[in-house]
């Protein structure tokens, strides 16, 4: 550590690359934290979980019972006897008695991404509500037309204040706090939609997973998604650089030029290219003409961004139960109800076919997953355990068994590398690089009684 | 004779079993293959050759009629970066070496057969239906010349099917019937437009491959520590499935139902707790 500090004092190692360095042996090194504690006043188990994105002082959290809880996680609220763990208590708790609070569960709770006066919350109560922090109270309200299942705010919007709700209606609705209206509907799932993320490189792109097992790709100032994505379009890890591309696209262009448009992947831009080019080859007139005689017939003629809906690929084989989008914007990590868990490459909507090795997924409830800062470590929630899987290998890194029951959602705060994981048993766990318990001897009036008990009781 | 030099040279043994691999000698390798012990050749370092030797293990009794076939999860337990499986998986799909098809017994269980075998499948479907004197067998010609080859996917969907079949002549509902009477297409469950590809004959593999697996984890666990010895676990013999308990083990280890724990007399089998 000091060799390190003294490099880059001498300008061997330059800032970034120290940092980078310090933050990745610190993630290596997470266990669950034996010097810092949430008391967790929930009744019920803890749905979602979010720090706050400008000073990642705050986590949020929202639980079965109806009630949401803030908790400091950098000040402490008290300490234990010998001054070895911190414990931290909410700041405040909403539950059922508050009078606009929600009647059901919550399944999602997020910051307003400006700053944390205002948060949001959806509910099994068809309402999603959001919140003032300071004054906690309700100041606006949106009924859904089913029970909300996930809530999402761009965390890089400049031009829109749209919150994205996934309800069990096989509508997307997109909600505007400026206004106090629903701004419009984006529909193309074919079931309710379980997962709901906005792209970290684009603020008008969503992505949206549904209980159809299909992952879409919204740009919400069109109609119609843009692209589904199909586990069967496949590349081999990352794609190749610029220069040999060329020659794999010509490839992939080839296959997919024999199989007919109206089941193949693509945007619709695309597809309207595969039609015309299907046209000018070799086929018998009369299955072309009957081909697109039963196309014109099934679509009358319809709005190029609602083609899509017609597009039946899957990316997984049951629900698709968490999205996560990595910080760069570049790779989209999937969860489904098949146990499965893939990367998706957005830029090219292939499968990677990296294979994490996953036995089973709860796949009831929708989980929340975590991703490094630097993308290459991912955290998902697994039955009752949390894995920590390395991006590119799809190798177990480690595994955090700590919670009793099933873990649903995980959070990562980048700043302190700290994990949170929220549980059906009620619990919020931190998961933090281990502190030495010599470092905190010299705080606190306990200082002196805390070295002392440390050492032998003999009476030698 | 055989069995005894592999008990006291396993690595001998080995060595032996990768020359004739690389001979291409596969009928003589039957004999080698049952007599060797799961124990010893565990882990392969190359998909093809896990592939291969896999599938020269098939069981080949009158009760399965089926050609060999390796399911995924055999692949996993048997190589140890499961995304090198799948990336080769995919290269050698994309090339027309094998084929990939989804069974009805799980949530995520594939079967990877090889192309040759497939069509070799399929020719005894078509001459049984030949024996039955049943007419217009046309339809499993143009299904082998044109589907096959250029959809390699697992599943396909009906107005792709109908214009791949056309290609080889006038299409009628009647020709889809046949295809799923024979057992090469299954309706897809959600969508009525979608077919499963499938391996014709199956059914009673598959049965016997679902009891066999339920068989194999009720008897672990009704043991006092859930756990055996790889050797004495791989003599037992199952009651309910035709496929041997070789098979059952790689299968079970790749999906992760149970763990396997290396002690200083062996390899333990253990039910996996998560």
């Amino acid at each position: 550590m000091w060799k390190e500090i003294k490099e880059r004092e001498f300008g061997n190692v330059r800032p970034n690359l120290f940092s980078s360095r310090i933050s990745k042996s610190r993630v290596s090194s997470i266990q669950l934290s034996n010097y810092k504690e949430i008391l967790s006043s929930h009744r019920g188990s803890v749905n979602s979980l979010q720090v706050d994105l400008t000073e990642s002082r705050y986590l949020l959290a929202g639980a079965s019972d109806a009630s949401v809880a803030v908790y400091d996680i950098q000040r402490a609220t008290d300490h234990d006897e010998r001054n070895l763990i911190a414990k931290h208590k909410p700041l405040f708790v909403l539950n059922k008695q508050h009078e606009h609070g929600h009647k059901y569960a919550i399944s999602s709770a997020i910051w307003y991404p400006i700053d944390t006066g205002l948060f949001v919350t959806g509910s099994y109560d068809h309402h999603i509500n959001v919140w003032d922090t300071n004054t906690t109270q309700v100041v606006m309200n949106f009924k859904m037309p089913g029970k909300v299942y996930r809530t999402a705010m761009s965390s890089i919007a400049r031009s829109h204040m749209l919150v994205a709700a996934g309800t069990e209606d096989v509508q997307v609705r997109l909600c505007d706090i400026a206004s106090g209206a629903f701004a419009h509907t984006l529909s193309g799932h074919r079931d309710g939609v379980m997962s709901l993320e906005w792209s970290t490189s684009s603020e008008w792109v969503l992505i949206t997973g549904g209980c159809d097992g299909a992952i879409r790709f919204w740009d919400i100032r069109r109609a119609g998604c843009f692209r589904v994505l199909d586990q069967s379009c496949s590349q081999f890890g990352r794609r190749q650089p610029l220069l040999l591309r060329p020659t794999t696209n010509k490839v992939t262009n080839f296959v997919r030029l024999k199989s007919s448009p109206a089941s193949q992947s693509s945007s619709a831009k695309v597809r309207a290219h595969h039609r015309k080019s299907a046209n000018g080859s070799a086929l018998k007139p009369h299955t072309v003409g009957r081909i697109s005689s039963l196309v014109k017939t099934a679509k009358q003629r319809s709005h190029p961004g609602m083609l899509s809906s017609h597009d039946r690929a899957t990316a997984h084989y049951g629900v698709v139960t968490g999205l996560k989008v990595t910080g760069d914007g570049m790779y989209l990590l999937s969860a489904g109800s098949d146990s499965r868990l893939r990367l998706w490459d957005i830029e090219s909507g292939c499968n990677t076919l990296v294979n994490f090795e996953t036995t089973r997924l709860q796949s009831s409830k929708a989980i929340q997953m975590a991703v490094t800062q630097d993308s290459t470590l991912a955290f998902v929630p697994c039955m009752a355990i949390t894995k920590v899987f390395d991006i590119w290998s799809g190798q177990t890194k480690s595994t955090f068994r700590g919670h009793y029951e099933n873990v649903n959602c995980c959070c990562y705060n980048a700043l302190d590398q700290e994990l949170y994981t929220g549980g059906n048993d009620r619990q919020i766990l931190v998961w933090s690089p281990p502190k030495f318990v010599s470092d905190e001897t010299g705080e606190g009036k306990n200082g002196k009684a805390a070295a002392t008990d440390d050492q032998d009781n003999w009476s030698d | 004779m055989n069995k005894k030099i592999t008990e006291l040279e396993p690595s001998t043994s080995r060595k032996r079993r990768r020359d004739e691999e690389s001979e291409a000698e596969l009928d003589n390798d039957d004999d080698d293959s049952q007599s060797l012990s799961l124990e010893e050749n565990f882990t392969f370092s190359d998909t093809l050759m896990a592939l291969r030797m896999m599938r020269s293990q098939f069981p080949r009794t009158e009760k399965v009629t089926v050609q060999p076939f390796v399911l995924r999860s055999q692949l996993y337990s048997s190589l140890k970066d499961r995304t090198q499986v799948d990336m080769e998986l995919e290269s050698l799909r994309r090339d027309r070496v094998l084929r990939i098809f989804k069974l009805n017994t799980g949530q995520d269980d594939h079967a990877v057969m090889f192309m040759d075998d497939y069509i070799n499948q399929i020719e005894r479907v078509v001459k049984r239906m030949e024996d039955k004197k049943q007419d217009d067998i046309r339809v499993f010609e143009w299904f082998k010349i044109h589907v096959i080859q250029s959809k390699l996917d697992t599943s396909i969907g009906h107005q792709e099917l109908f214009s791949l079949l056309s290609w080889g002549g006038k299409v009628r509902e009647e020709h889809i019937s046949q295809l799923i009477n024979a057992g090469l297409l299954i309706r897809q469950l959600i969508d009525q437009n979608m077919y499963w590809f499938s391996i014709p004959n199956i059914g009673s593999v598959l049965k016997g491959l679902s009891q066999g697996r339920k068989e194999v984890l009720s008897f672990l666990n009704r043991r006092k520590y859930k756990e055996m010895m790889l050797v004495s676990l791989e003599k037992k013999r199952l009651r309910l499935s035709p496929l041997d308990m070789r098979f059952h083990l790689r299968d079970l280890i790749g999906s992760g139902h149970l763990k396997t724990i290396q002690t200083p007399s062996g390899l333990i089998v253990k039910i996996a707790k998560d």
